[in-house]
């Protein structure tokens, strides 16, 4: 069992050796649940227009006291606006938690769906948006360019580089 | 005045009538555009950048890289595009060890990242390049009695110490940016709400449409006459996922909404037509006929 969850604070995640690198930093440990995240009126959360937040149980508190953050669909909700971490009067940087969650279970094979595609994308063909007839009919109604493939191949060999292209073959192997 | 044009991937391939006006727009400002070869997504900040960072900071640093070679800044038109490039331009600027790991990893694609140039989303090249005392004397048909609501968006303002652009929690930039066309800035409430496109697209849609509706029933509680973005995907939530909204959430009324250059352009003399927005869903009369009394 964590530490922290046995004082009672919200972050309830096991420390790993390699947390430093994941930017898990003590003042993530120290979140009071003051709520100013999330529920100044002007200030807070958009997510916290899920249903499944309220006052008491707000999307950071979710995100920050998971057994498994990086299992937790609800990250990728975040939008990385960092009103979070302005906000904050004790300097915690949720968005960064986060962001090192959404890295975590990317690795792991957990990314939302959407976001695999939009990567398996990016990584395929440069763009995270697939270029359709649609796109290409009205690009050349309004007389401009057609979009070309001019990055495909430095972006495929970056990603060969970085080990992503032999994560998402993983990712897909193991589906099939 | 010469930037090198970083379209992005959403806009030319999802609103190209925002791409083909914009250039026309900053062109006649006097704002040169160079299209550069080889271009790929900025990558996206949310998703890509997100989950992972070095992969991301490579390919980001490779379109920098390409620019690097023309001896020019960069010139954006997305809030997105803006926060992946300036984040990532600052953090190899800064960290000697992290560019010279991501230089190993561009190696093999004959570019590097020397950190010569600054990134600039176009909100910027006006406000602060170009001035808004030159944008206003562009101004040739004022939209007077318009009242706009301005979305500045969250990837532009934070983090505020990178993005530099303006007040995270109190923007008043892109009201000024209204204000040389003419038209008065509606004060409305949930102003730095963010569009709700994450939450809309990788969470709860019916929690998006929530969101959405408080957003919009307080811009037209402010007796806005329409919405002004300065970021494609902003737009498009406003524009295709209002439609979604007004649907669900039996809304009973519309918001029309503009990029910024859009209504820039409307106010140096191009019609409706020509700033492309018979291409939009959210159209509204009313307020066609307002915006035409104004031009008129």
């Amino acid at each position: 069992m964590a530490f922290s969850s046995v004082i009672g604070l919200v972050i309830r995640v096991e420390y790993l050796s390699e947390d430093e690198s994941l930017s898990l930093k003590e003042a993530s440990e120290i979140c009071l649940k003051c709520a100013v995240c999330c529920v100044v009126k002007n200030h807070f959360c958009h997510v916290q227009f899920d249903g499944q937040f309220d006052a008491k149980n707000t999307y950071v508190y979710e995100c920050l006291g998971a057994e498994d953050p990086s299992k937790n669909p609800n990250i990728w909700m975040c939008v990385s606006c960092h009103k979070c971490e302005e906000v904050c009067p004790y300097e915690v940087s949720p968005v960064e938690f986060i962001e090192s969650m959404k890295a975590r279970a990317f690795e792991m094979g957990h990314a939302h769906p959407m976001i695999l595609g939009e990567v398996e994308n990016i990584a395929s063909s440069g763009y995270a948006f697939p270029l359709t007839a649609s796109s290409r009919r009205q690009r050349e109604q309004l007389g401009l360019e057609p979009l070309g493939y001019g990055a495909t191949e430095d972006v495929r060999t970056i990603s060969e580089k970085t080990g992503l292209a032999q994560r998402l073959l993983r990712y897909k192997e193991a589906k099939v | 005045m010469r930037y090198a044009f970083f379209k992005g991937c959403f806009l030319p391939v999802r609103l190209p009538h925002i791409e083909k006006i914009s250039r026309n727009v900053l062109e006649e400002l006097g704002v040169r555009l160079y299209d550069v070869e080889g271009f790929s997504c900025c990558p996206e900040p949310v998703g890509f950048y997100s989950s992972d960072k070095l992969t991301g900071t490579a390919i980001a640093a490779r379109n920098i890289s390409l620019v690097e070679d023309e001896g020019i800044d960069l010139l954006t038109l997305c809030n997105g595009c803006t926060y992946t490039l300036k984040q990532v331009n600052s953090a190899l600027k800064e960290n000697d060890e992290l560019k010279t790991r991501v230089n190993e990893i561009l190696a093999d694609t004959d570019h590097q990242f020397k950190g010569t140039i600054k990134i600039k989303h176009f909100a910027t090249v006006l406000v602060e390049d170009l001035g808004l005392e030159r944008v206003a004397k562009k101004v040739v048909n004022p939209i007077e009695g318009l009242k706009v609501a301005g979305h500045t968006g969250c990837h532009i303002v934070s983090p505020p110490e990178i993005m530099r652009f303006d007040d995270p929690f109190d923007p008043v930039v892109l009201d000024r940016m209204v204000e040389v066309l003419g038209a008065e800035p509606a004060d409305y409430e949930f102003k730095t709400l963010c569009c709700g496109w994450t939450l809309s697209n990788y969470g709860d849609r019916e929690a998006g449409y929530k969101l959405l509706g408080a957003k919009l029933g307080a811009m037209r509680d402010a007796g806005s006459d329409c919405i002004a973005t300065i970021c494609p995907q902003c737009f498009y939530q406003f524009d295709t996922g209002q439609a979604l909204a007004v649907r669900k959430l039996n809304l009973g009324f519309k918001l029309p909404v503009l990029f910024y250059l859009q209504l820039l352009a409307l106010s140096m003399g191009y019609s409706l037509e020509d700033i492309g927005y018979r291409r939009h869903r959210m159209r509204d009369p009313v307020f066609e006929l307002k915006l035409n009394e104004a031009l008129a």
